[in-house]
């Protein structure tokens, strides 16, 4: 069997179109593709693009939004088939809002990003407390902790939640990566965090230098 | 000098600067939220539940701070109210998020937004009706859908929640007398609006599933826009300021960039947005365009509003952009961190303080305030510092302090705006829900006065309509 045209699922992931991007992966793996071929060489480059775009103004957040959900259209049909190869994801992403914050628009693109980014994203949701951080990083044996806030008043959550982590003795396992309308990278120094993106496209490239 | 004359003199200084215009002093305006009971000693939780204890707070930070306007209860959501209506939306502090904390909104997920993708047909031919049939009954965990049975939770729910609306809303008089009387404290705005764009992304499909809206069916979601547009622009003018002194409250959201591109903010939100703004400004109402966020993008749009219509409240846009682009026409307001006003010395905020005012209020027409509401997090001795700065620093020379006293209205030429004036009316008119027209039809022939029971349907149907869409823009 002839191998299938690719570029239409970079573009499908492009320009944010889910039907296309999931058509395309379905004849690509019943002509044999390798599914880590689709994600590496199609759709982490097309979310990259779209990061790109976004960071230079040519995209907002509508446009990644869509382009998140055509990958995640495709992702569906991959991610089992990548589990049972034991494919390895670029790293695993523990993400929540913190506590006393229950606002998630932000939160979910950048868990949408990082997904796209190749990461394995274990969402906590919203009002998260900082044991549940801990718990569930250590369980899953994350290397990265991601933590939202919208408010000025749910800041320092952020700050309990890194405390946390170092009074169970693991914050040297984890890299911790904050962002949120309020935050600035000058908060993330003072309370010891690893890193911060002012967009949701930012993230992915910080959580690969993060954890490079 | 006695109480009511520092209200005159708060009242002209405040109205000055809302003229763009330059007072005796910079006026101090803060939008002075959950600060409030951390000041007086409360709980987030007991302001958000106890709205008696929200006045109180007020009613001690504008005692003791010299500050010119604040608004009432800028708390606002009153979570007794929304927990009687079963409001879905609402975290309410000590049931959904820690007693310590303020009230959150709940976005709920997408595929339980409250509006469906396939209803805006529905909304558009009659929104009011829209409201009470399918979005209440979705946003309710007590009230049921028409068509079901009717139960006693439901009915209760309803008169609860309406008694509860209308005594909050008649304890507002009293509260804005105690400001004036007690501390000479201006209520520094009057009534409520939202961009169309806005309600329908915060209430009915949720940021998300308008955001798949404006891709699928962009031609919908306009239609939508344009049908809620006299609706709310109701609202704002019944809310308003009967006095045309202080502005209305436009609380702006996800209508900027880069939460809609830019394209779309062009083809949908400033088209349904603008001429509401200008009937305001026909009937002698200012709007203060509460920018939450980053409205950067959008500052020359703005500028194309008639000049005074508007005050410019900044919170993490550029204040000094906002200046240059705006300042000829509109007054500004806001652009303090408010991360500085919570974790940064006093010495930082004079100096920020100092940044903006020589900047942007060198020719008055400047209200100084926070970017967004402060929270309990705000800092009192941070707050201290920037009013006791302002207060010091923030002094004109030359400033006329008697003469007539000017409403931003005053010597407006509105004689060639349009405002919504020109757009066909809808079918059901903005106000009515049960038209007299469509009641007369169930009522054997009248006799005496019957303008009086035209005019007395008509009035307290309108309750009915103010219950909704207060439910929709205000809680």
């Amino acid at each position: 069997m002839s191998t299938p045209d690719l570029q239409p699922l970079y573009d499908a992931v492009l320009s944010g179109d889910a039907k296309t991007a999931r058509a395309v992966t379905e004849q690509a793996l019943s002509a044999g593709v390798e599914p880590l071929k689709l994600v590496q060489e199609y759709m982490v480059p097309a979310m990259g693009e779209v990061g790109r775009r976004f960071e230079c103004n040519e995209y907002f957040v509508p446009e990644l939004l869509l382009s998140a959900r055509a990958m995640k259209a495709a992702l569906e049909l991959i991610r089992p088939l990548l589990a049972a190869s034991g494919a390895q994801p670029a790293g695993r992403v523990v993400i929540g809002t913190v506590k006393g914050d229950l606002h998630d628009i932000g939160k979910n693109l950048v868990a949408a990003m990082l997904e796209g980014g190749g990461y394995e994203v274990i969402d906590l949701g919203v009002n998260v407390p900082p044991e549940k951080f801990v718990e569930v990083a250590q369980e899953k044996n994350a290397n990265l902790v991601a933590m939202s806030a919208l408010l000025t008043t749910t800041m320092p959550s952020m700050r309990t939640t890194i405390e946390a982590f170092k009074a169970a003795g693991v914050r040297n396992r984890v890299k911790i990566m904050i962002g949120g309308a309020p935050i600035t990278q000058r908060y993330a120094d003072e309370i010891g965090a690893d890193g911060y993106a002012e967009t949701a496209a930012g993230a992915v490239p910080l959580a690969r230098k993060l954890a490079a | 000098m006695n109480t009511e004359e520092l209200y005159q003199q708060r009242l002209r200084r405040y109205l000055t600067a809302l003229r763009n215009e330059r007072p005796d002093k910079i006026p101090i305006r803060p939008f002075v939220a959950e600060f409030t009971a951390k000041y007086a000693g409360f709980t987030c939780q007991q302001v958000a539940h106890d709205f008696n204890l929200a006045f109180e707070a007020a009613v001690r930070c504008a005692r003791d701070f010299d500050w010119d306007a604040v608004v009432p209860n800028m708390v606002y959501v009153w979570t007794g109210l929304t927990q009687a209506a079963g409001l879905r939306y609402y975290g309410i502090p000590g049931i959904h998020v820690p007693h310590t904390t303020g009230f959150n909104y709940i976005e709920p997920p997408e595929e339980e937004a409250f509006m469906r993708e396939d209803e805006y047909d529905a909304l558009i031919a009659d929104p009011t009706a829209f409201l009470y049939e399918v979005w209440l009954p979705r946003v309710s965990t007590e009230i049921v859908k028409p068509g079901q049975p009717a139960t006693y939770r439901s009915h209760l729910a309803l008169v609860k929640s309406a008694m509860a609306m209308m005594v909050y809303f008649n304890a507002f008089g009293p509260q804005i007398q105690r400001l004036r009387t007690e501390c000479g404290t201006v209520s520094a705005i009057a009534g409520i609006f939202k961009a169309p764009f806005d309600i329908l992304a915060d209430k009915l499909r949720g940021y998300v599933g308008l955001t798949l809206d404006m891709a699928r069916q962009p031609d919908t979601v306009l239609r939508a826009c344009e049908a809620l547009m006299p609706h709310l622009a109701h609202v704002g003018l019944t809310t308003a300021d009967p006095a045309k002194q202080v502005p209305i409250g436009l609380w702006m959201h996800r209508g900027c960039v880069p939460f809609v591109n830019p394209a779309q903010f062009r083809s949908h939100y400033w088209p349904t947005l603008k001429p509401c703004i200008e009937e305001f400004w026909r009937h002698g109402h200012q709007t203060m365009f509460y920018a939450e966020g980053k409205w950067d993008a959008h500052l020359d749009d703005f500028a194309t509003l008639p000049e005074r219509s508007i005050i410019f409240h900044v919170d993490q846009g550029d204040i000094f952009l906002a200046h240059r682009k705006l300042h000829h026409k509109f007054a500004l307001s806001g652009g303090i961190p408010n991360v500085l006003l919570s974790y940064g010395q006093p010495e930082e905020v004079r100096a920020y303080c100092k940044k903006v005012i020589d900047e942007v209020a060198r020719e008055g027409g400047y209200i100084l305030d926070a970017g967004a509401i402060m929270q309990d997090d705000t800092s009192i001795e941070n707050l201290r510092a920037l009013t006791d700065f302002a207060r010091e620093y923030g002094v004109y020379s030359g400033a006329p302090t008697d003469g007539p006293l000017l409403r931003p209205c005053d010597g407006a030429d509105v004689s060639e705006l349009v405002g919504l004036s020109d757009r066909p009316a809808p079918r059901v008119r903005p106000g009515v829900c049960l038209p007299w027209e469509a009641k007369l039809k169930e009522l054997p022939p009248l006799s005496g006065d019957v303008d009086l029971l035209r005019r007395v349907w008509e009035n307290v149907d309108a309750l009915g309509n103010t219950y909704i869409w207060q439910l929709l823009l205000s809680f």
